[in-house]
């Protein structure tokens, strides 16, 4: 299962890559210290993968995509627990509950 | 909420349980001995496998009949899951909306300031 979500930004993708990518960058926009952040793909400046749990969380993987656009970036966000495959069970739930 | 999530996708982490799950989409409820006689598995094994969904609260039992017990989905089985796409996307609706923020204040300025 997953959700995604998307923005446009008026900066370049290189200024976006570098708020998601480094903690500095992070530090202006995300502020939850107990989400321990590993990287598993990191291509500037269109792509960022990053994994991350917490104690009371279960891990999910997050996947940015950077687009350029006239005047900006466009930000894609996919945020997936791919170990849960919630949606094909929700599908059988209804049909069989139908 | 959380821990009660973690549990959930724990339990269906494992291929097995799944199927367990999703025969019981297909039939309703279930049982070890009727789960033993489709899977390749002991009646030991299933036991255990039914217990820890029972444990996530994904499975309860029926009221008895005789000595069987039987077990189906609960049906808010699937509420933490829905809980967490719930909570995941209002928690990136705000986190993009102070990224976008922080990137065109530039990064000579602090965009709290």
């Amino acid at each position: 299962m997953e959700v995604r979500r998307e923005i446009d930004v008026e900066a370049s993708p290189e200024e976006v890559f570098e708020a998601l990518s480094t903690e500095e960058g992070r530090e202006s926009w995300l502020d939850e210290p107990g989400r321990e952040i590993h990287v598993e793909s990191f291509e500037p400046p269109e792509r960022l993968v990053w994994w991350w749990g917490a104690e009371d969380h279960p891990a999910t993987r997050v996947d940015f995509r950077i687009l350029a656009r006239p005047g900006g970036a466009r930000i894609v966000v996919t945020e997936s627990a791919p170990s849960f495959p919630l949606a094909d069970l929700r599908a059988r739930f209804a049909m069989v509950a139908a | 909420m959380s821990d009660e999530l973690g549990a959930v996708f724990a339990a269906l982490a494992d291929p097995t349980r799944r199927s367990v799950v999703q025969s019981l989409l297909r039939e309703g409820s279930t049982s070890v001995p009727a789960l033993t006689a489709s899977l390749p598995i002991s009646r030991q094994a299933v036991a255990k496998h039914l217990a820890a969904l029972e444990d996530a609260r994904l499975l309860e039992r029926l009221p008895p009949v005789g000595r069987e017990v039987r077990y189906r989905l609960r049906g808010e089985a699937l509420g933490p899951a829905t809980a967490w796409l719930r909570d995941a996307e209002s928690a990136w609706e705000g986190r993009l909306g102070r990224l976008k923020r922080a990137v065109e204040a530039g990064s000579g300025g602090d965009p709290r300031a």
